[in-house]
């Protein structure tokens, strides 16, 4: 059974954003990254799936990026995958979901993936949807934000989350993609001969332009912090009391009894 | 009449050459004993510990004949060292006699056992017999009377005190019997120099010569035989530490205190990491086994142990040498349990203590190795949580890299990245840099340096977690990631000095990265200030006050760093009362080891009970100075229900508000 993962890269949540020169994304200065938190669910499933068959399964991890998300490539390859491809693109955080879902979708075509797995979404961008893209553009099924996963080699089980705590179970035939949610598994963490087995596996690097034929259907207007507001105040209480603190706050932050 | 005995009496020089041939017996039984246990001990990987020779032969001499480990704790140990040298004497005094009858006489025609020397080696041996007699029995009766908690009793203890006490009594019965039938009728003032002897030979006056020839006869081959029983007994019983115990004191290390062997992680042929089965231990690790007298010092002191944790010092080391000796290819750490290995504060107090020179805490790094480096396994998911961040952000706590400078805003410091040419890197750790209490010790570490007029610089967004915590849990990969980074960056600023405020970061920086390339001087900021009181680059205003001060694992039995931080609070105007467990026998705050990162999650809180102990004092002031005791100990008075009573402060706090000149 031959497997994709596909992770990206993002900067640590704890970082200071602050936009770039053109207002469109952040400045990537002063930033710490690391793997996809969602994309470590599914790089996680995707090498337990790999212990499940053994040598018939063969897992490849996939990031689109400049020369750093070789790390978190290395860190997936760690964790199990038998090799990584490397989309050189440095301009990878300032496309759309529909360019990336293309660029994965353009790699993937013809090679044969029987599953594919991807994060629900990215801890930056967060739009959700380049999963749902990959499998429209390869004609595969699909399934979202997986908490429950199974799979026989035939058909996938895969139980998601709904609205309200509610769960649901579908059952797609392979080759179908899933995106994997927060509570599918705890990732593992990276023992130290496959830490260093990881160093010997394959990487293969393809620059973007092989793969990329289409531009951008949503366009970034601005990038900025939230504008600033004022907090709001909720009083409760016995009236009488609630009358005295009313005018007391009066008083003392705002011009209105003076 | 001169002073003297016939050696042989009444059992006659035929016994000779039998008694030869048992003594042989007896030594070849137990070299086979011991030979058996070296092909146990050889299942180790190797060391070297036979470096520096001479060095080790004194060691060794002064820690046995001397008993210096063993006396230091008072119960069992000066009876244990009395008990040694009376028994040392008794066998020192047999080998005279044997020389004596077997060398000196026939080949010689000499007596050196007679006048005077005679009558002094008696009354030598005779007073080393009771002592060791005395000693015995109150050994006898602490063990099995007043039973210390801790102290196990098994059937290797009936045997070996019965063993003792019937060779003690044996001999002086013997001698009684000699004494009745010869000097007492003789040379009754010879026998004033043989007490022990006389009062058994009081036993016999009523009997007749043939009945007490007789009994004599019998005793003497009693007594042999039990000599011989002991001497082969020594490898197959306790006795055995006689020997380990003893070669322990030549074997312990030389290296500074908390060395641990770095694993080369460029040799690609390594396919275990960390101790997973005995053969992943050393040869000393298991020897260490055998050299355990089950004494319990360790136990009774082990911060974990002592707050109702899965962990035993004493316990761990007997269960490497059960699994050597019955189950070589057992899992090491499913035998001592993940639990037990991971509540280690790593604190030091059990090898401090421990009279037999064992190492017990390297062997729980080792297993706890295995644990992290070929399982991927923590002690829970907020440790998990906390090795990602270290990756990620360089601290544990997982905020931004980039803010870890931001504490020193506008304070009289200097970035090495814009500048570095300063007297000292303070190395702040992620403590003092993230954590809003530590932070004020930062501060005030400043305050005073720039009162000393001392240019501080430090690497801001560029330093790094030392490695500390995740090395001790086990995860050398990571700790030595860090650690090159660290070191690339300070080599490359020429850094001349660095002072830390954390005694981790203080041993890690000054001892664990020398072996990776680091070779600047690394200090803690309290022998710093205290050079810089006494070099008058700095004066303080004294003000009373009262306090206990708790001595960090890592500044005091790591580092022996003990007087300074006390001297300096004293001149601070500082009264001192000290709490029972102080010193090399600090109890620890419970942080060490990476259990800082660890919630506590077993038995009682180590914080809590440190605190108990200050709160005992009295003082209203505990005073430490290391970051994760601070930590600790903040939260231990809050929910040790001492809030308002006790309080803790660092000693860079209460020396910057004595300064003279304060800037």
């Amino acid at each position: 059974m031959k497997i994709l993962v596909c992770i990206k890269q993002v900067p640590d949540l704890e970082s200071r954003f602050k936009p770039n020169g053109s207002k469109l994304w952040y400045d990537e200065a002063d930033l710490a990254f690391r793997m996809n938190e969602y994309d470590e669910y599914a790089v996680e499933q995707a090498v337990r799936l790999r212990e499940q068959l053994g040598d018939a399964a063969d897992v490849t991890v996939l990031s689109i990026g400049p020369d750093r998300v070789g790390e978190a490539l290395k860190k997936a390859m760690a964790m199990g995958c038998d090799r990584a491809v490397h989309i050189a693109d440095p301009d990878a955080l300032l496309r759309d979901p529909w360019q990336i879902a293309s660029i994965i979708a353009s790699f993937a075509g013809g090679r044969g993936f029987d599953l594919i797995f991807t994060g629900m979404q990215s801890q930056d961008r967060g739009s959700a949807q380049v999963g749902v893209l990959v499998a429209e553009l390869l004609g595969i099924s699909c399934s979202t934000t997986l908490v429950g996963f199974a799979c026989d080699g035939e058909y996938v089980i895969a139980k998601r989350e709904l609205e309200g705590g509610i769960k649901g179970v579908v059952k797609l035939r392979l080759p179908a993609l899933v995106t994997c949610q927060l509570g599918l598994n705890v990732p593992r963490y990276p023992t130290l001969p496959n830490i260093m087995k990881a160093k010997r596996k394959e990487l293969l690097v393809i620059p973007v332009a092989e793969l990329l034929a289409t531009g951008p259907v949503a366009a970034t207007v601005s990038f900025h912090p939230p504008m600033r507001k004022g907090s709001g105040m909720v009083l409760e209480g016995d009236v009488s009391t609630l009358v005295e603190q009313v005018i007391g706050i009066l008083k003392e932050k705002t011009a209105v009894l003076r | 009449m001169d002073a003297t005995r016939e050696i042989y009496w009444n059992v006659g020089h035929g016994v000779v050459l039998p008694m030869y041939i048992l003594v042989f017996g007896a030594f070849a039984v137990l070299l086979w004993g011991f030979w058996q246990r070296l092909r146990l001990w050889r299942q180790g990987k190797p060391l070297d510990r036979f470096d520096r020779y001479d060095e080790r032969v004194k060691r060794a001499v002064s820690e046995i004949f001397g008993q210096l480990k063993v006396s230091r704790v008072k119960g069992g140990g000066v009876p244990h060292a009395l008990f040694f040298w009376g028994f040392l004497t008794l066998f020192g005094g047999t080998l005279l006699i044997m020389l004596q009858a077997d060398f000196f006489t026939p080949l010689m025609g000499v007596n050196l056992l007679s006048g005077d020397f005679y009558r002094g080696f008696s009354l030598v041996m005779d007073l080393a017999g009771l002592l060791a007699l005395f000693m015995l029995a109150g050994l006898f009766f602490r063990r099995f009377a007043l039973k210390p908690k801790g102290l196990e009793i098994v059937d290797d203890d009936y045997r070996i005190h019965l063993l003792l006490f019937t060779i003690l009594i044996t001999g002086f019965l013997m001698e009684g019997a000699r004494m009745a039938a010869t000097e007492l009728r003789q040379n009754p003032d010879l026998a004033r120099f043989s007490p022990g002897g006389l009062l058994a030979a009081r036993l016999f006056v009523p009997y007749g010569d043939d009945s007490i020839r007789t009994v004599h006869q019998l005793l003497w081959w009693f007594h042999f035989t039990l000599v011989l029983g002991f001497f082969c007994m020594i490898p197959y019983s306790k006795l055995r530490h006689i020997v380990t115990t003893s070669a322990n004191a030549f074997f312990a290390p030389f290296e500074p205190k908390g060395t641990l062997a770095a694993i080369n992680l460029e040799d690609e042929s390594i396919e275990q990491f960390g101790a997973a089965r005995i053969a992943d231990l050393t040869w000393k690790d298991l020897f260490d086994a055998d050299a355990c007298t089950s004494c319990a010092r360790c136990q009774e002191r082990c911060p974990a142990h002592t707050t109702d944790k899965p962990l035993s010092p004493m316990k761990v080391v007997r269960q490497v040498g059960e699994l050597a000796e019955l189950n070589p290819e057992g899992s090491l750490v499913e035998k001592v349990t993940p639990e037990a290995l991971w509540a280690c504060t790593t604190c030091r107090s059990c090898q401090e203590i421990c009279p037999a020179n064992i190492e017990q805490v390297n062997k729980i790094i080792e297993m706890r190795r295995t644990l992290t480096l070929m399982e991927g396994a923590f002690p829970g998911d907020e440790v998990r949580t906390a090795t990602s961040n270290i990756e990620v952000n360089g601290n544990p706590f997982g905020l931004a890299y980039a803010g870890r400078g931001d504490w020193a805003e506008g304070l009289p410091v200097t970035l090495l990245s814009q500048e570095s040419d300063v007297d000292i890197l303070y190395f702040v750790g992620c403590y003092a840099s993230f954590d809003k209490r530590n932070r004020a010790v930062a501060r005030n570490f400043l305050t005073i340096c720039s009162a000393a007029g001392i240019k501080v610089g430090i690497l801001g967004k560029e330093e790094k977690c030392c490695g500390e915590p995740v090395r001790k849990l086990g995860n050398e990969y990571l700790y030595q990631m860090t650690a090159q980074e660290n070191i690339q960056l300070i080599n490359g600023y020429g850094v001349k000095r660095i002072v830390t405020t954390c005694p981790h970061c203080c041993n890690t920086l000054g001892r664990d990265y020398r072996e990776l390339g680091l070779e600047v001087p690394v200090e803690h900021y309290s022998t710093f200030v205290h050079r810089l009181l006494e070099q008058g680059k700095l004066t303080l205003t004294p003000e009373p006050f009262s306090f206990t001060y708790h001595d960090s694992c890592y500044l005091g039995r790591y580092l022996d760093i003990i007087d300074q931080p006390r001297e300096l609070l004293r001149q601070a105007g500082g009264r001192l009362i000290e709490m029972e467990q102080h010193g090399y026998d600090s109890f620890c705050c419970g942080a060490g080891g990476g259990r800082i990162l660890a919630e506590e999650k077993l038995g009682t809180k180590i914080s809590e009970k440190r605190v108990r102990m200050a709160h005992d004092t009295g003082a209203p002031l505990l005073v430490s100075n290391c970051p994760f005791c601070l930590t600790m100990f903040e939260d231990g008075i809050k929910t040790g229900g001492v809030e308002g009573e006790l309080r803790v402060q660092d000693l860079a706090e209460i020396v910057a508000g004595r300064l003279r000149n304060p800037n």
